[in-house]
């Protein structure tokens, strides 16, 4: 390997579109739900650092990890220290998998699609865990919730993610997006339904309203981060907005054609910031309109209309391709 | 000005019916009426009240310290007729001595005296005999046992002086 | 106690709660099952103040009781001393005070309505409901030159005139709320999150509440008929046509419901009392000692019914003040709604009474004067402290 592939490998995961590139990303989305949510609530939202407020989430980070990290004596130490980083850590593999700038990402190998399943069950998991290091009430009943969430909109988001899947015949996400630029449409055209249904799906994953269950404010503090503070609150904070990313992006790239589009000389960056930002949108307005459901309710919600809708939709998939 | 029929009903039939356990009743104006019964007859009057005139609410229970004894007022109200007709106000007076203020709880006729009633022991040192919950209601943990605040031989000063003694911590 | 339960403290500091209240909530899994609630955080020594101020000191007093309830406190105490004192205000002055009163009525109730959406999630109605509840308070203080306590009351009267001037941004005022609460009585019903987390939550049953004195907007949502505007009418609600509102739901959503429906008879009442305000004097003199008299006053508090109970002793000082505010009344029927509930429903269920702390807690004691509080010194809190933490 010549010293300029690995050069290039470097900068690719740490500068653009990796780690730097991505948290500048993640900031920004921040920014971007901030204001929408803020805007349907007849409020201005953050316009104060920056032009137009745009480093007040960038101020946000720093201030929050130059607070006291307070560590309460009766956590369990190993698991409290270790999730901010897991978090992080993990969203960040699952985000080489997603491609940015091209129809290829960072990484990509045939299967990877059901890798990224794997991880997005991994973050309840950790929630769970984290919660339940915590030894505080709050953070246990925040834990279970969010470990009880995922036995909703896990089976019906697995099984919309594969409509694409089915579409192209491979479980890449790249060759996913290269298959929909070489067709020259977009998988959502034939998946309305996996759309609608991934884009719940997501929204519990990044526990906004209305499924912000393991995090409600007003019921449980912060749930499963209750005692997290200084450092640690910072980086999960970090990771909650790369999870926006990245789930935003995984969707742009399964559904709407990743970063490309019908105009050849508009870079793919371009696109691909274009259409997340939709998607952000499209959470930051769902988040104003809904009011928070119940554990209960969501859990036999998802599995009385979504799982059973998402199978309707593969099934249409398979007479689709039959035809 | 409204007549005092219904007011006037009442006071009649407590007349006739608790005769000596009755110590005084007076309409102080339309829809107010003061009475003053012996603490022993007490449930009675106010199962009576519930029963016979549907006065089935209790506003608040408020003592004052008279000296010698503390006087215990049951605020009810109720009695709205058929169709839609204004409510009275029936302040029922009992009185304990100071020295061994004792009297029966009357959450078994109305169970939402329960706040009240732990409050008049916090504020007034009053036992409520048959108490289903007797915690403190209002006082903070650590409460000096025998500083009842609302008795008139307490005054701040002191009882600043005796939780700073006991060393109350506020918990 | 089983082994599948075990209990969470809610307060004294909880972002459900606004105010500090302790209640603690034996849960198995999501389900309650037990709950005890203890109050107390903020007492302030009240009753006792009363005994040691002057009455029209005490008018002062007595609105700091609540901030958000500051009239309903203040006019019962007017009342109340006037009605020791055996006069009758101004009919003027009636009509001002039910205009004031009923002012902030719609701006508690709007109040309400934004707590509830954020308790269950909804930050989007919170932001609005208390965007247009800033126009009431504007109002207030254009009347009363005050946004919180209007200090309006004085005993035998009002402090303060309405000018035509004022009557009119209030009419113009008003028309606009008058369209907005429109809009939230359409858009809070069709909201199908709002009323999954509503319907069926919280359960008082209709003899429940009349067996556990339950109050107000709380009583009237199980289906009661009682409304001291009505029932004991003080001030200028004799003469002024308005529907008391019940609903059958026994729910949070039918306490949501009534709630609203307040709204439009509140603004009822205002285009009611605006129009047939009389003319006249606004006060009349009163004596500073007051004869020996008891008087029990009550009033419809937007929270339910403010009782005081006031004995004088021929000073200008009460013997004896007691104050009960609504919200002590509806906390017998809490554990009731609670039981058997979901945890995800208990900020909700809390909320659904309109809970004011600072009203219920009223009589413990600190020295006002000395602005100290009993705790006592720096040592004794630092000594609590390290308790709190163990080692």
């Amino acid at each position: 390997m010549s010293w300029q592939v690995v050069a290039y490998d470097l900068f690719s995961v740490l500068i653009y579109p990796g780690i730097i590139f991505l948290v500048a990303l993640a900031l920004f989305y921040q920014w971007v739900d901030r204001r929408v949510y803020a805007r349907a609530q007849n409020r201005y939202g953050p316009h104060h650092t920056g032009p137009r407020g745009l480093l007040q989430p960038l101020a946000d980070l720093i201030k929050l990890l130059a607070k006291e990290d307070i560590e309460p004596s009766a956590v369990d130490k190993m698991i409290f220290r270790a999730a901010p980083i897991l978090l992080l850590t993990l969203v960040f593999t699952a985000l080489f998998m997603v491609p940015i700038s091209g129809t290829s990402a960072i990484v990509s190998f045939e299967g990877d699609l059901i890798f990224l399943i794997f991880i997005m069950t991994l973050f309840a998991i950790l929630a769970f865990l984290a919660g339940w290091g915590s030894t505080n009430r709050f953070s246990l009943v925040g834990g279970m919730r969010a470990a009880l969430q995922t036995l909703g909109y896990e089976v019906p988001l697995a099984v919309s993610l594969i409509g694409p899947a089915i579409l192209a015949g491979t479980l890449s996400v790249s060759n996913i997006v290269a298959w929909q630029a070489a067709e020259g449409f977009w998988s959502i055209l034939l998946n309305p339904l996996g759309f609608g249904i991934a884009i719940i799906g997501i929204i519990a994953i990044i526990e906004v309203v209305p499924f912000d269950i393991p995090e409600a404010e007003t019921e449980i503090v912060a749930g499963w981060q209750t005692e997290f503070s200084g450092r640690k609150l910072g980086l999960l904070r970090l990771a909650h907005d790369l999870e926006l990313v990245f789930v935003s992006g995984l969707v742009v790239a399964l559904f709407l054609g990743g970063p490309t589009g019908p105009i050849p000389l508009i870079p793919g960056i371009i696109w691909f910031i274009i259409k997340t930002v939709i998607i952000v949108f499209i959470i930051g307005f769902i988040r104003a309109q809904f009011a928070r459901f119940r554990i209960d309710q969501m859990v036999s919600g998802s599995w009385k209309y979504l799982v059973p809708l998402s199978i309707l939709q593969i099934i249409i998939l398979q007479l689709y391709l039959m035809i | 000005m409204a007549t005092l029929n219904r007011e006037n009903k009442i006071v009649d039939s407590l007349k006739e019916k608790f005769g000596q356990n009755l110590l005084e009743i007076k309409i102080q104006k339309p829809r107010r009426i003061f009475a003053t019964v012996l603490s022993s007859a007490l449930k009675d009057t106010i199962s009576f009240l519930k029963d016979n005139f549907s006065i089935n609410h209790i506003s608040t229970i408020s003592g004052v310290d008279m000296g010698k004894e503390i006087g215990v007022y049951y605020h009810l109200m109720g009695n709205k007729v058929e169709g839609y007709d204004n409510e009275i106000v029936f302040s029922l007076k009992v009185t304990t001595p100071k020295s061994d203020p004792k009297l029966p709880t009357i959450t078994t006729i109305i169970p939402g005296a329960e706040l009240y009633e732990r409050e008049i022991y916090d504020m007034f040192g009053v036992v409520i005999e048959g108490h289903p919950d007797p915690r403190t209601l209002v006082l903070p943990d650590g409460w000096p046992e025998d500083v009842f605040p609302l008795r008139k031989e307490w005054k701040v000063d002191d009882i600043k002086a005796k939780i700073e003694k006991v060393g109350g911590d506020g918990s | 106690m089983s082994d599948s339960t075990f209990t969470i403290p809610i307060g004294p500091q909880h972002p459900a709660l606004k105010e500090p209240e302790h209640i603690t909530v034996t849960i198995d899994g999501e389900y309650v099952v037990d709950v005890k609630v203890r109050l107390g955080y903020v007492h302030r020594g009240g009753e006792k103040a009363f005994e040691a101020r002057t009455y029209t000191q005490g008018l002062y007093l007595v609105e700091r009781i609540c901030g958000i309830c500051a009239m309903a406190h203040q006019l019962c105490y007017a009342n109340n001393v006037e009605g020791l004192l055996g006069i009758t205000p101004p009919r003027r002055a009636d009509f001002i005070r039910t205009i004031i009163a009923e002012l902030e009525r719609v701006h508690s109730h709007l109040l309400w309505v934004g707590i509830a959406g954020h308790e269950i999630g909804w930050d989007t109605l919170f932001m609005y409901t208390w965007r247009d509840r800033e126009l009431v308070l504007d109002l207030m203080e254009l009347a009363t030159g005050n946004r919180v306590t209007h200090a309006t009351n004085a005993i035998g009267g009002v402090r303060r005139d309405l000018t035509p001037d004022m009557i009119n941004q209030i009419l113009k005022g008003m028309r606009h709320l008058e369209e907005r609460v429109k809009y939230y009585a359409k858009a809070v019903p069709a909201e199908r999150t709002v009323m999954k987390r509503a319907v069926g939550v919280g359960i008082l049953k209709p003899q429940e509440a009349v067996d556990l004195c339950a109050v107000g907007p709380t009583l009237r949502a199980s289906g009661i008929k009682r409304d001291i505007r009505k029932d004991d009418p003080y001030s200028a609600y004799d003469e002024t046509p308005f529907d008391i509102i019940t609903n059958d739901g026994c729910d949070v959503a039918a306490r949501v419901l009534v709630r609203v429906g307040e709204l439009f008879e509140s603004l009822k009442i205002l285009d009611y009392c605006i129009e047939h305000l009389p003319s006249g004097p606004i006060r009349v003199r009163v004596p500073i000692n007051v004869p020996p008299a008891e008087n029990v006053s009550i009033v419809e508090a937007p929270r339910g019914e403010d009782i005081h109970y006031g004995k004088s002793n021929g000073t200008d000082k009460p013997e004896r003040y007691k104050v009960r505010a609504p919200t002590l009344a509806n906390w017998a029927s809490v554990p009731t709604m609670l039981k058997g509930g979901y945890v995800a429903d208990l900020p909700i269920t809390l909320a659904a009474i309109d809970p004011c702390m600072s009203c219920t807690d009223r009589i413990a004691i600190i020295d006002i004067g000395k602005r100290k509080k009993w705790v006592g010194s720096t040592d004794q809190l630092r000594r609590h402290i390290k308790k709190c933490h163990g080692k």
